[in-house]
């Protein structure tokens, strides 16, 4: 049956039928063919209609009950007749057909009235935002990196080279999982290349943090806290080189919520490792953000911190309208970070501060707003930003 | 990333150099790693970026870099240390308790009312963000002249000892400082649990301080009048003692003030505290060319040093360096390249854009997304966005669902927000619930992520992408949703079948499964009356959910 239902256009109105006149009947889900009908009375009657023969009044009945013929009364053709020199509000499809329209006058409207409200589906605006930063970033030549939301302390922090006492590790600054609450770490290799480099900096040159690494903790489960933890993983896994990859991502911080803080927001950040890359490219790119992204007109650097890179870098933007925000923060991997997660070549991270610019630019002052739940507001945003 | 407060004059006068205002604001701050956020009258509100450079957070410390920037004084700040005589012992009864203290004395001090502000602000953001809330480092400064030595550093039981604490001239057991002094009941919390507490208390018996918590009134009180002062630093890891004393004497000895020794004895050991001789490293002059990009001699990368107050030895094409005690965030040559560039110049440089050919692109996921986006919207439905944070009651009790096993949070900050969603039909129901005012038919839909717990994964869980549907209105109903849920697959040339189901969330006998290639994928149906109730939404609500991963 189910190969018949595969190959028979309107599979279940053709069984029934089949049924009903026993022409077939079902035996443990197969179609078993009691008698091949020898003339179909329905395309009969079609054809003689069609040649304008008479057809019975039973075989009338059964066509139009399916939709197959449909009644028109001789007495609208009458009706329209009368119609002639008459005003009428709507162009009826006899009228057309008829060709009486030639004959009545269609009342006009009052077009200077516009129409009722009417609510396209759309894109919510914050989502479109986002779906314009990395159709750019597509363009640009960056590939997309994965991640899960919930991810383990290891990718999170341990593998950015983030030391187990770092204040951002704290629980006032990062969600900690009731259920489940530890996760497995990757190969016995790769976490002992971190583990030494947080010690005593393992071959990178470096004297690490000098503690004892915790690996207890490092299997400790969270929300995802910034889009770093993909590109760790990213690196990880294998990049190519030259390489340019990039994340937008959903992340989770228990933060006072206010107008500026939400305890989720995105982050836009990515990598791209080359031989050749340094500090002097890397302002280059970051540049080329603002400008293409943010629409900058002017930008400034500023000497800045993150636990993972060295140089840091934060670049400020001038957009024409909006003026200075700050936009991009950036910097060049540390060792300690890249060494062992098997990448030699020098990895420029940098972090877009996406959520400032969409709420900037879709003209909002509270950062929940870019979840609105409000339909109103929706229906109301216009669909270019 | 904190923020301090500076004179403006007060800066000027420790440079030893007048800069003008906008010259420090658009350049000379950026050697601090700072930014200027606010200018009242002569005060300038700095926010320090580097929250692993405390020598940064002061006057004094920003004062540092520009005096090596602005010419007055460059190279490695020298920092003379005498013995002062003092003792202090540590009882080995601290060792579960708080087992580490480093101490100093500064004499000749001029306590202005600046340096008094200054050395507060230090002390309070050292303990606060470097001393990760007072647990890592206590910081306690006392009147040299009112302390007989030897020092104690001792513990004693909550009732052990009655002291009158800062701000008070009533007498108090610790215990009670915890229940009523406004530090007791703030960083109480770092002794919780303990049978005893820390101590310091002088050989005539007169106490200094119960740490991290609160020094007594009589011998912790400073004012301008203070000439010499007795500092101790105390928690568990010298790795956050040392540069918290280093860097708050070498603050007062910038104003003046001369540093002294003391002797910290311990049960295996003796220290002699502050230790303030330079710290040695190296760096290899191609190493900075290739990580900078710049092109730079050994000289300039030398005098680029000097002015970041590193005191530099040129050997081949390596320079061996000597740097002050209170930094102890350089662990690797890249740390001192970053100095190289800042003294330099972040906005000296020339932006160089480089040319790697890459082909960009998104996951497959991300482009079924889209296009199921695309079919709903020219299906005339308005995308919305919702938290993935969500609660159990939205989840199962008003879904009319027996509550199930989510990825719940511990530490939340609003029991709205407490789990993470496992499907996400109730975000649509969320969301017609806060608009039940507006206009009708509301038709919408949700592609996001769901969180199931799964055992196998390395995270313990997986992601999943989900779209929801749904149509509310007087005259909607479940022909209408399947109609959609037709044209969606039917565009996505997708063939698929339904299944009658059962479900508490919906109205039974208008519910079916969605099934494709024979597996289950989601569920279409009208939700039930009860569950409308439960949401106080007034229309009726058809909906339905796919799991998009199954389809693509």
């Amino acid at each position: 049956m189910a190969e018949a239902r595969k190959k028979t256009p309107d599979f279940s109105i053709a069984l029934s039928w089949a049924k009903k006149n026993k022409w077939v009947r079902i035996e443990k889900g197969k179609i078993v063919i009691v008698k091949k009908p020898t003339k179909i009375e329905e395309r009969e009657a079609l054809r003689n209609i069609d040649l304008k023969k008479p057809v019975g009044e039973r075989m009338l009945r059964v066509l139009i009950s399916r939709k197959l013929v449909e009644k028109v009364r001789k007495d609208s053709y009458k009706k329209i007749k009368k119609m002639a020199g008459k005003e009428v509000t709507t162009l009826s499809p006899e009228l057309i057909k008829t060709g009486m329209w030639k004959h009545v006058k269609i009342k006009p409207y009052n077009v200077s009235v516009r129409g009722e409200k009417l609510y396209p589906g759309k894109r919510q605006p914050y989502n479109r935002f986002l779906l314009q930063v990395r159709q750019k970033l597509v363009e640009l030549g960056f590939r997309e990196m994965t991640g899960p939301v919930i991810e383990s302390e290891f990718w999170n922090f341990d593998a950015l080279f983030q030391a187990q006492s770092h204040p951002s590790r704290d629980w006032a600054q990062t969600y900690t999982l009731k259920k489940p609450r530890q996760g497995f770490l990757p190969s016995k290799k790769l976490v002992e290349r971190v583990s030494a480099a947080h010690e005593n900096g393992w071959k990178t040159g470096s004297t690490g943090w000098g503690y004892k690494w915790d690996p207890m903790k490092a299997a400790n489960l969270m929300p995802r806290a910034h889009g770093t933890a993909c590109s760790a993983r990213q690196l990880a896994r294998g990049v190519d080189v030259p390489g340019k990859y990039f994340a937008i991502k959903r992340c989770f911080r228990p933060d006072v919520i206010d107008a500026t803080h939400g305890v989720e927001f995105n982050q836009c950040e990515g990598i791209i490792i080359d031989e050749s890359l340094n500090f002097e490219k890397m302002l280059g790119i970051l540049k080329m953000f603002a400008i293409e992204i943010a629409g900058a007109v002017e930008v400034r650097f500023y000497p800045d911190y993150y636990p993972f890179t060295e140089p840091s870098v934060q670049l400020s933007a001038k957009h024409p309208q909006l003026g200075w925000i700050e936009f991009a923060g950036a910097g060049i991997f540390r060792p300690e970070l890249t060494e062992p997660l098997g990448v030699k070549q020098p990895v420029l991270a940098w972090g877009l501060g996406i959520d400032r610019l969409a709420m900037c630019k879709l003209g909002i002052k509270d950062i929940r707003h870019l979840f609105s739940q409000d339909i109103d507001w929706l229906r109301r945003q216009r669909v270019t930003v | 990333m904190p923020t301090i407060e500076v004179n403006y004059q007060d800066l000027q006068t420790l440079v030893g150099e007048h800069i003008p205002l906008d010259v420090l604001q658009e350049e000379g701050i950026l050697y601090a790693k700072g930014e200027i956020e606010e200018i009242e009258g002569e005060v300038l509100k700095v926010d320090i970026k580097d929250t692993n450079r405390p020598d940064l957070w002061s006057a004094e410390g920003i004062a540092r870099e520009l005096q090596g920037r602005y010419g007055t004084k460059k190279g490695l700040p020298a920092y003379a240390v005498k013995p002062s005589g003092l003792t202090v012992k540590v009882s080995p009864k601290l060792k579960n308790i708080r087992p580490l203290t480093v101490c100093a004395v500064v004499k000749k001090l001029n306590i202005t009312p600046d340096v008094l502000s200054q050395m507060i602000q230090l002390q309070e953001k050292i303990s606060v963000t470097f001393g990760r809330n007072r647990k890592e480092v206590a910081i306690g400064v006392y009147d040299l002249h009112k302390i007989k030595g030897p020092i104690k550093f001792t513990s004693v039981k909550p009732d052990g000892i009655r002291f009158a604490p800062l701000e008070f001239n009533q007498k108090m057991t610790p215990a009670e400082i915890l229940k009523k002094h406004p530090k007791g009941l703030e960083y109480g919390g770092l002794l919780k649990g303990l049978k005893e507490y820390p101590l310091f208390i002088d050989s005539a018996g007169e106490v200094l301080s119960i740490p991290p918590i609160i020094n007594s009134n009589h011998t912790g009180k400073i004012s301008t009048a203070t000439g010499d002062i007795f500092i101790e630093c105390s928690g568990f890891n010298f790795k956050f003692l040392v540069p918290a004393l280093n860097t708050i004497v070498a603050a007062l000895a910038d104003r003046g003030g001369q540093i002294q020794s003391v002797r910290v004895d311990y049960p295996d050991g003796v220290r002699h505290t502050p230790d303030l001789r330079p710290k040695k490293t190296k760096v290899n002059v191609d190493y900075v060319k290739e990580v900078s990009g710049l092109k730079l001699s050994r000289g300039q990368i030398c005098e680029l040093l000097e002015e970041a107050r590193y005191e530099t030895r040129p050997k081949g094409k390596s320079i061996e360096l000597l740097y002050s005690a209170y930094r102890q965030d350089i662990m690797h040559p890249r740390d001192v390249i970053e100095d190289v560039i800042i003294s330099y110049g972040y906005n000296r440089i020339k932006p160089v854009f480089p040319k790697l050919v890459t082909t960009g692109g998104v996951s497959d996921i991300e482009k079924f997304s889209d296009a199921v986006t695309d079919v709903m919207i020219g299906l005339g439905f308005q995308e919305t966005l919702s938290y993935m944070l969500t609660n159990k009651n939205a989840l199962f009790g008003r879904m009319n669902l027996p509550e199930g096993d989510v990825v719940e949070i511990e530490n939340i900050v609003s029991s709205n927000w407490s789990v993470f969603r496992n499907w996400l039909i109730p975000a649509n129901m969320e969301f017609l619930a806060k608009n039940k005012h507006r206009t009708y038919p509301q038709n919408i839909f949700e592609v996001g992520d769901i969180i199931t717990p799964d055992r196998a994964m390395e995270t313990k869980t997986r992601d999943r992408r989900r779209i929801a549907a749904s149509s509310s209105g007087a005259r909607t109903g479940y022909e209408y949703m399947a109609s959609v849920l037709d044209a969606l697959f039917s565009s996505l040339g997708l063939e698929y079948q339904l299944v009658p189901a059962r479900h508490p969330t919906f109205i039974t006998g208008r519910v079916a499964e969605i099934r494709y290639n024979r597996k289950s994928v989601g569920i279409l149906g009208e939700i039930h009356p009860k569950v409308l109730n439960s949401w106080d939404i007034e229309n009726p609500v058809v909906s339905f959910e796919i799991d998009l991963g199954k389809i693509l």
